[in-house]
């Protein structure tokens, strides 16, 4: 039946609609090609490296699962990697101890304060990382300020050695590295809560550690997972903390990576403990994920 | 009258709150027996929630006392009183079946397996809700939130349920329902019900008696009739239901009516005592007669022109501007009429009994009285 609008023309053809609505997709081709050239080439790089020989003469061209072979094999880089597991977890827990607390503080309890906080949050982390390693030297060191306050207060009579070039140094400095990455998912998660929930809570009897258990904890679980997904990668890959402050003591699965490049030259070791540090962090990511989801299963 | 201490009796006893300089709450005395379904009506800001939420434990008195089945609970904190709230937004835990949600107040204090199933169960049932028990509250609907919400609360069978707004996201049909749903779980459990809305018509259909507040003071307490009928200020007159409020001085008096005599024989009556002065007098729109008939023992009457027909199925609302220069609602039964429906711009003479008025002093404290036609 013949509308009163049926003589009216169309405003387009259908080719001018296809055109326009992938019009979007054409601003992409310029990002995924950057991306293609500057990050998924080195990967493949990366890859092919880790299956040949290599050493400070060159790569000898052919596949070879050698250099995965010598890594499972040769006993220290299996303490390597026990040793890099207790470092990075701890820190991972101590960290999550710290901004767990924080980030309930700044979410419900800083009223004016707020914003400023979250500022002072972020600006924590702007110093570069290696400057800020070197300012940990300078506490803990045998002569450091640390050692010279305990000393100065007659708490100790000689300076304390395991400050500094110890497993407890490298743990120390980790918990703090990155605290804002794992603050800042969970005050945005803690955020999104409803208020009400708490007084409800409340009303029904429920005392501070009850509701942290069962309402604040749960409901902010996404926002810890995206925390640990994001910060224990770089606690577990990281050399330069170790580097600076571990000493000979503490020696994490990153500092193999740096010494199988640069120091021994053996590209093709170096290359294959990268991709698997990349693989186990990808498996734990995926973990987080799906771990993340229970909450909100049927 | 039970004596003090009566199960689910709460007493606000001259409380008032000040925020800052703000005085939310001012100097306030409510007294509700058990078992009582009691509304706190009023517009927004006029202090009602505040209260509610003082008697919850959720805001502390800065003086005056609040007084649970006896006790002094003004600084209780809200874990430990024996009252549970409905929230506005019902407040329903979302990572949380609908069973987990009711069982939640039981489980704070440990109860036995067993008989959180059986009393979830009996909750469930007593909000017809049984077959949500596995539901979360994203999949249900805002009708079905307000009832798990109301089963969460009276599960822990408290002395007394505060209900702050719960019905003002609804749509009009289901909020008909889920006020009768209210008064039979009210009439079921016993509970106090303490019921807080600025939704003059919900307060009406519910309460047993009505708190009426504007700007922290309570201006009246009593039955739904009785506000409707004797309101004590201009206040509660515009409120509650639609009401007509004319200036009254009168100029003579007889046979205990006051008399305010107007041009070509019109003339305002009410039941006055003589030689009071100026005031207003209030007369409800269904009392005031266009074309039926009007009986009392002095009739008032005031010419007029409509300027508004209303065709409502069951009546017709008239606007009729007097010659006084004041506008006047009137509702009149269809039943009563003969003939067609008088157009605008018809001349009518406005009747209706002095008994069925009522005189209110002015109240320069309350401000100007609300538009007749509310």
């Amino acid at each position: 039946m013949a509308t009163t609008a049926a003589h009216v023309p169309r405003s387009s053809t259908r080719a001018q609609r296809v055109a326009r609505k992938l019009r979007p997709v054409w601003f992409l081709v310029g990002p995924i090609g950057v991306l293609v050239a500057l990050f998924v080439t080195p990967l493949i790089i990366l890859v092919v490296m880790s299956f040949q020989h290599s050493s400070i003469y060159g790569a000898e061209a052919g596949f070879t699962l050698d250099n995965f072979r010598m890594l499972f094999t040769d006993p220290i880089y299996r303490a390597v990697a026990k040793d890099t597991i207790i470092i990075a977890t701890t820190a991972m827990l101590i960290q999550l101890a710290i901004a767990l607390p924080l980030a309930y503080f700044i979410a419900f309890r800083a009223g004016r304060w707020e914003l400023f906080m979250l500022l002072l949050l972020v600006l924590v982390d702007e110093l570069n990382p290696i400057v800020r390693i070197y300012a940990w030297r300078m506490l803990l060191g045998r002569e450091g300020v640390i050692n010279d306050f305990l000393v100065w207060i007659g708490l100790i009579d000689q300076p304390l050695d395991w400050l500094l070039f110890t497993k407890f140094s490298v743990i120390l400095v980790l918990s703090t590295s990155w605290v804002n990455y794992t603050a800042l998912p969970i005050y945005a998660a803690m955020k999104a809560i409803n208020p009400v929930l708490f007084e409800a809570a409340t009303d029904l009897g429920a005392g501070w550690f009850t509701r942290w258990r069962r309402i604040l904890i749960p409901l902010a679980a996404p926002g810890i997972f995206v925390a640990v997904i994001l910060v224990y990668i770089p606690l577990f890959t990281d050399f330069a903390t170790p580097g600076l402050v571990g000493g000979t003591s503490s020696y994490m699965l990153g500092n193999s990576v740096a010494d199988l490049m640069v120091t021994i030259g053996d590209w093709g070791g170096g290359a294959a403990l990268s991709l698997l540090l990349l693989g186990a962090m990808a498996v734990i990511a995926v973990i987080a994920y799906f771990l993340s989801k229970l909450n909100q299963l049927d | 009258m039970n004596a003090v201490g009566g199960k689910g009796e709460i007493i606000v006893d001259r409380v008032t709150k000040t925020f800052g300089d703000l005085k939310a709450v001012d100097d306030v005395t409510i007294e509700i027996p058990g078992g009582e379904f009691f509304s706190i009506l009023g517009p927004s800001g006029c202090g009602k929630t505040t209260t509610l939420r003082m008697i919850a434990g959720f805001e502390e008195p800065t003086s005056g006392r609040i007084i649970l089945e006896g006790r002094d609970v003004s600084f209780v904190p809200p874990a430990k009183r024996n009252v549970n709230m409905v929230f506005q937004a019902y407040g329903l835990f979302p990572h949380m079946t609908v069973k987990e949600n009711v069982a939640f107040g039981l489980k704070v204090k440990h109860t036995r397996k067993a008989e959180i199933d059986e009393r979830v169960a009996e909750a469930l049932r007593i909000v017809r809700m049984e077959e949500f028990a596995g539901r979360r509250p994203a999949q249900m609907s805002g009708g079905q939130q307000q009832r798990v919400a109301l089963a969460r609360a009276l599960i822990n069978r408290p002395a007394a349920l505060l209900l702050d707004e719960p019905l003002g996201a609804l749509d009009l049909k289901l909020r008909k329902e889920m006020q009768l749903e209210l008064k039979r779980l009210h009439a079921a459990t016993g509970t106090t019900f303490v019921y807080v809305t600025h939704d003059q018509e919900e307060a009406l259909t519910m309460s047993q008696r009505i708190a009426v507040m504007k700007d922290g003071l309570v201006k009246q307490v009593a039955t739904p009739r009785e506000l409707y009928e004797s309101p004590t200020s201009a206040f509660v007159a515009g409120f509650i239901g639609t009401s007509n409020i004319l200036a009254f001085t009168p100029d003579s008096w007889r046979d205990g009516m006051a008399i305010m005599n107007l041009d070509g024989g019109d003339r305002i009556c009410g039941l006055e005592s003589a030689g009071q002065k100026a005031a207003r007098i209030i007369v409800r729109p269904e009392k005031m007669r266009v074309w039926g008939d009007a009986d009392g023992e002095l009739l008032s009457r005031v010419r007029g022109a409509i300027s508004d027909v209303v065709y409502l199925g069951s009546m017709t609302q008239l606007i009729v501007r007097l010659t006084t220069g004041e506008s006047v609602t009137i509702h009149e039964l269809n039943d009563d009429l003969q003939g067609a429906l008088p157009a605008i711009g018809d001349q009518v003479v406005v009747k209706w009994a002095a008994e069925s008025s009522f005189i209110l002093r002015d109240d320069a404290a309350l401000g100007d009285p609300p538009a007749a036609s509310d």
